[in-house]
């Protein structure tokens, strides 16, 4: 662990002045020690900073900006919530539980107990890919500035099975599925002002930027994550699925979110976590189930269209089937 | 040239089988010992022992301490957090180490500068190894000359990722981690090879050009000669201590009716020890005195005192509480000869604790296994061959072998196995609680499963045909009527979700150390002391040690105070194979006799009265024969003449000798374990549901300690059967999963329903009849998961870890 | 919102630089920084020690925070752990470091109240803040319910996971004083104990929640 200044802003403003980098930028292209990142629950940076891969000049702290660990919601407006808000906090919210059971699902099975008091919602949606060779200090792969994959050529067994031709890492944020699903939106706030973008523009694949994950660019922090109302057609179901129930990494996990009109489907979104380096969404299956009654042979049309075009590794074939057998159920459980 | 691979022997598996000769007695006694399980078979049994032993312990359900649910003495230290562990010493000036160690599989050292690294602010000392440590011992104490600079023929060869090159000791952690980056290090990288299948096939990079002279013994199949080394492959061994190959294997298959041959395979697993490996060492001029998160105070003592030319008066090896070892915590390590090593050159204190990954790469593994097993088996289910062969790799290491289960557990006239250690460039090896054989059993009972599915017979019923063991019959019968047994088809369950049934059983030799000594020593105010230098590594030894003086003293557990875990005291046995509880209680017991025996002479002499007049009981030292004479152990200590009486006694030869040497006793550890899962064939999940353990310790001392014990094994062995797995990346020979994270051992949510049937057991052994539980509650786990995964799916697997891959492979759905 | 912020802020910054400030000006030289760092002195503040707005490190800096009850100040780098500050600065050494990555909860202590990771804590992050660790839980000399329990059922082994899971298992009947077996695992879905004492945690955990009814 290198030596850093630490400083707590008092706002947002203040944090944007003193910021001068992205986590990402910091491993790649500020690696002199002199980088400044802001630092919300700073449980994946403390981890990045732990293993020598991150090495930050300041640690510019959130906590104590005001208001930005608030949750409200309101049945026309929706779910709106500030980045510090934990993960623990969702998992407790009745509102949350009640209207959002995908991100309720999604947030009760994060991490751990201890983790989820910490971690927070802005830190979550920013946090870097668990790939074991990306988060090794022995291996320069591309995404810290270096030109090989490791993962593709090695053990790729928990990697994806989409966009894996450049970094075949996948997104770590197990909510990010379940928020992508209910088409939540993000707010970046900067020197400038405010952008609100939906979160499927804000994660970036690896084909498109190997060394970051998301478009926040050094000017910016998260100040809000929004989610559209609920209607009472709204359906939703997620499921992660690990080695163990316990404590453990998605080894893949699906979100979906349907507008039912009695038995049959008007709308749909399906989003799969830890299959893609983004949460990755399945539009072609969205299309198999839109103006269609569930059933299981309609599932079944979803669950074939939802895997085409994955293009499994090595050691990870599993998952194509996995992801049939989780889509089925997280469909089928939505929709009862 | 000085031996690169040097080893200890780590656990007593491969005993004192020299000769000795049973000790002989000037005076003899007959007693009459419990013998056989109560309930079943309970009898006498006479037995020829010295006349300074103790009096036959009567069976638990008459005693008053010994068996019963004891509280752990100290608990709670353990739940207020004022255990100090090895991971706690905070010495006045202590300063703390780091190692350097090779991001390399194989290379040459080039060059090495230490100087920008001694020259950082803050750091005391720094110590390059210029020999090749090998096994989990560094044997290195020639060297401290304060060279800036090393050329490459004093360096030795880097022979896996973590190897330790150099430490440096300094005023903080930080600084210490800094400071040794700070080492310049040029490398030349060369081939490796980190596969089994790849290390034995000709034209491999070669993993020791030299012969290894050492044997490894931690594969539990004896030792290995020197000779019997080619290219990567060592061996292969053709016995155990138990003898060799027995019969005709061929002519024992062409009686068959039939013959099964199947491969299996199991997967490198690390120890996780939550305490890491690491000693605080104190180099001063008049004694070296080391705190060591350690198996064995005696061995590390030794260990040092053998490397820094030492006497054994001059060095204090101390664990008073220790975070876990399972078998990795033996010698001195690498780590202690380097702290010892810095805080000689520095003259501080130096904590040098392994962190998280250097544990996982440099600290121990249970070495993997490819096993190629066939038997034959006759319409009447008698086995009439077994053929074994196997090849594993304890990395640097020696000793991946699979054991003694299919050689001693089922009755068959024809028997051979060839047994090969395999070299690759990966951490060495370590003893790894029931070494080898919970390998073999993951073979063995699932083809006795096959075996019985073949002949039409329920999987226990068949057991009972052809295991002659009389403990574990009751265990079988026992276990079957907990768990509720019935025999279910196979893969018959409609629905995605299928359950299944399955069990499976371990054995396990009953080792004893006869370098188990202990002191008792009761103060005139009535306090009582256990010394000995034993460990409680977990598993409740200083709860034991204290129910067995207080059984003796006529007191309670809570009255007795243990001070072990220190080689001031007498020597007492390592903690592995299971041998502490049946080696170190019967010594504690006769020498709380003999000092009772001192303490009822004097107190005798007081009343005037016979010596064998008294006794005591409930707190109270009194006549026999007349009731106006008794007193409180309180009062009786204050007549006594000195300040104290003190006994001290080593452990004696088993009663009735020893069936091998001075170590292997008779009567082997059974264990039968009944396992209830879950298997979805659309994910291939598995959860184990519950687990019936049927086991036997001989006289169990703590029913409550010895259930956790039992927990610990079924727990440990649902890891190894569904989630362990050391994952190393071919290219770069790292370990991806050096963490907790991706290292996935059991949690919460991960533990079924445990029941343990435990059966009372008396051997006529000793004066307590103790056994141990570790090994053998750890032995059957995972081949009772695979045989109830068969159960419920249909299909065998026959690689571990059981995962969701390959339960859907199995299946052929992915 | 905004606004609100930055009104308080340059007020803390005061009080911040001004305690510091008050601590040079009483003659706190390295000594007496010493002695405050191991714990010998207790240093009072006549009021709770504010957040601080300035800039911290990379050197030593002052935290103040209350450990089991106690006012503790601390001269620590902005890089140490509430597990190392603890541990390295106050000898608080119940709390265990075994993964030291958040994924074994061993380090588990409640600030304010609230169970959380110490390795996975920058000590500075809790400045102002209510620390408990496994050392505090008992009161008066009284074992909390679940320290007693976990003695008389068995639940430690080796012990190196017992604090952690103390303060998950004690963490959780502060939160639902009625739990149920499922809830016992989800408390300690994320503490690694490698001896196996799970079945006798739950148990404990269980008749715990019993006896303080």
């Amino acid at each position: 662990m290198n030596r850093f200044e630490y400083i707590k802003a008092p706002s947002i403003a203040e944090a944007l002045d003193m910021m001068d980098s992205t986590v990402p930028e910091a491993m790649v292209q500020k690696t002199d020690g002199s980088a400044r990142v802001v630092k919300a629950g700073g449980t994946d940076l403390l981890d990045l900073i732990k293993e020598g891969i991150l090495e930050p000049g300041r640690l510019i702290d959130l906590k104590n900006i005001p208001g930005l660990d608030k949750l409200s919601f309101d049945k026309e407006k929706g779910l709106q919530f500030g980045p510090m808000v934990t993960i623990a906090d969702l998992e407790k919210s009745k509102e949350v539980k009640q209207h959002y059971p995908a991100l309720y699902q999604a947030a009760a099975h994060a991490a751990t107990p201890q983790i989820r008091n910490m971690a927070t919602m802005g830190g979550n949606l920013m946090q870097r890919p668990r790939c074991w060779y990306f988060r090794s200090n022995g291996h320069h792969c591309r995404k810290k500035g270096g030109t090989t994959c490791f993962a593709q050529i090695g053990q790729n067994q928990f990697h994806s099975i989409f966009l894996t031709n450049v970094c075949p890492c996948v997104h770590p944020s197990s909510l990010a599925t379940a928020l992508v699903a209910y088409d939540g939106k993000v707010e970046l706030t900067g020197p400038e002002g405010k952008r609100v973008l939906p979160l499927s523009e804000f994660f970036t694949p690896s084909n498109v930027d190997v060394t970051c994950e998301n478009v926040a660019t050094n000017q910016e922090i998260i100040t809000n994550i929004m989610l559209p109302p609920v209607q009472d057609s709204t359906r939703a179901h997620y499921i992660k699925q690990g080695q163990r129930e316990s404590y453990d990494w998605s080894m893949g996990d699906v979100a979906v979110v349907l507008q039912m009109d009695g038995k049959k489907c008007r709308d749909a979104r399906i989003v799969f976590g830890a299959a893609a380096p983004i949460p990755l969404r399945r539009e072609s299956a969205e299309e198999v189930l839109k103006g269609k009654s569930i059933n299981e042979k309609v599932i079944e049309q979803a669950a074939e269209k939802a895997l085409e075009g994955a293009t499994p590794l090595a050691y990870n074939g599993y998952k194509v089937h996995l992801f049939k057998t989780l889509l089925k159920r997280t469909i089928m459980e939505a929709a009862s | 040239m000085a031996n690169p691979n040097k080893k200890k022997i780590v656990l007593p598996v491969a005993p004192d089988t020299e000769a000795h000769g049973p000790v002989k007695h000037l005076y003899s006694k007959k007693v009459k010992l419990p013998y056989g399980v109560p309930g079943h078979n309970l009898t006498e049994m006479e037995r020829e022992v010295s006349i300074d032993e103790p009096p036959a312990l009567p069976i638990n359900e008459k005693l008053n301490v010994l068996g019963k649910r004891t509280k752990r003495v100290d608990a709670i230290y353990k739940v207020t957090g004022a255990a100090k562990y090895t991971a706690d010493i905070q010495l006045p000036g202590m300063l703390f180490g780091k190692f350097l160690r090779s991001p390399h599989p194989h290379a040459i050292i080039k060059s090495l500068d230490v100087s920008a690294a001694r020259r950082y602010p803050g750091v005391r000392a720094v110590h390059v190894l210029l020999m090749e440590p090998g096994g989990s011992v560094e044997r290195d104490s020639g060297h401290d000359a304060p060279a800036e600079t090393y050329n490459m023929d004093q360096l030795p060869r880097l022979r896996y990722v973590g190897q330790p090159i150099a430490a440096v000791a300094a005023e903080s952690q930080y600084i210490a981690n800094e400071a040794v980056k700070l080492i310049k290090v040029e490398y030349e990288t060369k081939p490796f090879v980190l596969e089994l299948d790849k290390a034995r096939k000709k034209g491999a990079p070669i993993v020791f050009e030299e012969v290894i002279e050492d044997g490894g013994n931690e594969g539990d199949v004896g030792v290995k000669a020197a000779d019997e080394q080619k290219g990567n492959l060592r061996g292969p061994t053709t016995g155990s201590f138990l003898g060799g190959p027995r019969g005709d294997v061929e002519k024992g298959f062409a009686e068959a009716d039939f013959v099964l041959e199947k491969e299996y395979r199991t997967q490198v697993q690390t120890h996780c020890c939550l305490e890491t490996h690491g000693v605080v060492a104190d180099w001063q001029p008049d004694l070296l005195t080391v705190y060591a998160s350690t198996q064995n105070t005696a061995g590390v003592r030794d260990d040092l005192a053998e490397l820094f030319g030492l006497p054994k008066s001059k060095v204090r090896v101390i664990t008073e509480y220790m975070g876990g070892g399972f078998g990795s915590k033996f010698g001195a390590g690498h780590f202690g000869v380097m702290a010892t090593m810095l805080s000689k050159k520095a003259g501080r204190p130096v904590k040098l604790m392994l962190d998280r990954e250097e544990e996982h790469l440099s600290a121990g593994n249970r070495p993997n296994s490819h096993q190629m097993l066939k038997m034959g088996f006759r319409n009447d289910g008698k086995i009439t061959a077994i053929d074994l062969t196997s090849y594993g790799t304890a990395g640097v290491g020696l000793g991946a072998g699979v054991g003694r289960v299919a050689q001693d557990m089922y009755e068959c006239p024809n028997f051979r196995t060839a047994q090969y250690d395999v070299f690759t460039h990966a951490g060495p090896g370590a003893a790894f609680r029931a070494p080898g054989n919970v390998q073999g059993v993951f073979a063995l009972e699932q083809m006795i499963d096959e075996a019985a599915e073949r002949l039409g017979m329920d999987p226990v019923k068949y057991r009972d045909l052809i295991d002659k063991h009389e403990v574990r019959k009751i265990q079988r019968m026992k276990g079957a009527e907990a768990f509720g047994w019935k025999y279910k088809k196979p893969g018959s369950d409609p629905g995605p979700i299928k359950r299944g049934f399955g069990m499976a059983q371990g054995h396990w030799t009953r080792f004893i150390n006869l370098n188990s000594s202990a002191t008792v020593r009761i103060n005139k105010d009535g306090s009582v002391a256990i010394m000995s230098s034993v460990q409680d590594i977990g598993t409740g030894t200083k709860t034991i040690l204290a129910q067995v003086v207080a059984e003796e003293l006529g007191l309670m557990a809570e009255d007795i105070t243990v001070k072990i875990g220190d080689t001031l005291y007498p020597d007492g046995p390592g903690s592995g194979g299971s041998v502490t509880a049946g080696s170190i209680t019967p010594a504690v017991r006769n020498a709380a006799y003999k000092a009772k025996m001192e303490l009822l002479g004097q107190v005798a002499g007081a009343w005037d009265v016979e010596l064998s007049d008294l006794d005591m009981k409930n707190g109270e030292v009194f006549s026999k024969t007349d009731s106006s004479k008794k007193m409180s152990f309180g009062e009786a200590t204050k007549k006594m003449r000195t300040n104290q009486v003190m006994a001290t006694a080593s452990r004696p030869d088993d009663y009735g000798g020893f069936e091998i040497g001075n170590g292997i006793g008779y009567g082997r550890l059974g264990s039968v374990q009944f396992a209830e899962v879950l298997v979805d064939t659309e994910t291939g999940f598995i959860k184990v549901e519950r687990v019936v353990a049927a086991h036997s310790c001989g006289r169990p001392l703590n029913p409550l300690q010895v259930e956790s014990q039992i927990n610990g094994g079924v727990i440990m062995g649902i890891g190894y059967a569904l989630y362990e797995d050391r994952i190393l990346d071919l290219n770069t020979g790292y370990q991806v999963n050096a963490n907790l994270e991706q290292y996935k051992l059991p949690y919460s949510k991960e533990i079924p329903q445990i029941e343990t049937v435990l059966i009372e057991h008396y051997g006529a052994f000793s004066s307590t009849d103790a056994s141990g539980i570790g090994e053998p509650a750890n032995i059957p786990t995972a081949g009772a998961i695979a045989n109830a995964v068969y159960n419920a799916i249909g299909v065998r697997l026959y690689e571990l870890p059981l995962t969701p891959q390959k339960v859907l492979a199995a299946l052929g759905v992915s | 919102m905004k606004n609100d912020s930055k009104e308080r802020s340059p007020e803390k910054k005061k009080q911040g630089v001004s305690r510091r400030a008050f601590l040079r000006g009483a003659g706190m030289t390295t000594a007496g920084t010493v002695a405050l760092a191991s714990g010998m002195l207790s240093f009072k503040p006549a009021e709770p020690a504010p957040a601080k707005t300035a800039l911290m490190g990379p050197g030593e800096t002052e935290v103040s925070l209350t450990v089991n009850g106690q006012q503790r100040t601390l001269w620590i780098e902005p890089r140490t752990t509430l597990a190392d500050a603890l541990r390295e600065h106050l000898h608080l050494t119940g709390t265990k470091v075994v993964c030291d990555r958040g994924s074994c909860s061993a380090c588990t202590v409640w600030v304010d109240g609230t169970p959380v990771n110490s390795c996975m804590t920058l000590a500075v992050d809790v400045d102002g803040r209510e620390v408990t660790t496994v050392e505090g839980l008992a009161k008066d000399g009284e074992l909390h319910p679940v320290q007693e329990a976990f003695i008389e059922h068995d639940a430690s082994m080796c012990g190196f996971c017992t604090p952690g899971m103390v303060m998950s298992c004690a963490g959780l009947l502060e939160r639902n004083p009625n739990p149920s077996l499922d809830d016992v695992k989800l408390a300690t879905s994320g503490n690694l104990c490698r001896c196996g004492t799970y079945p006798k945690v739950f148990d404990a955990t269980l008749a715990a929640a019993k006896k303080m009814k």
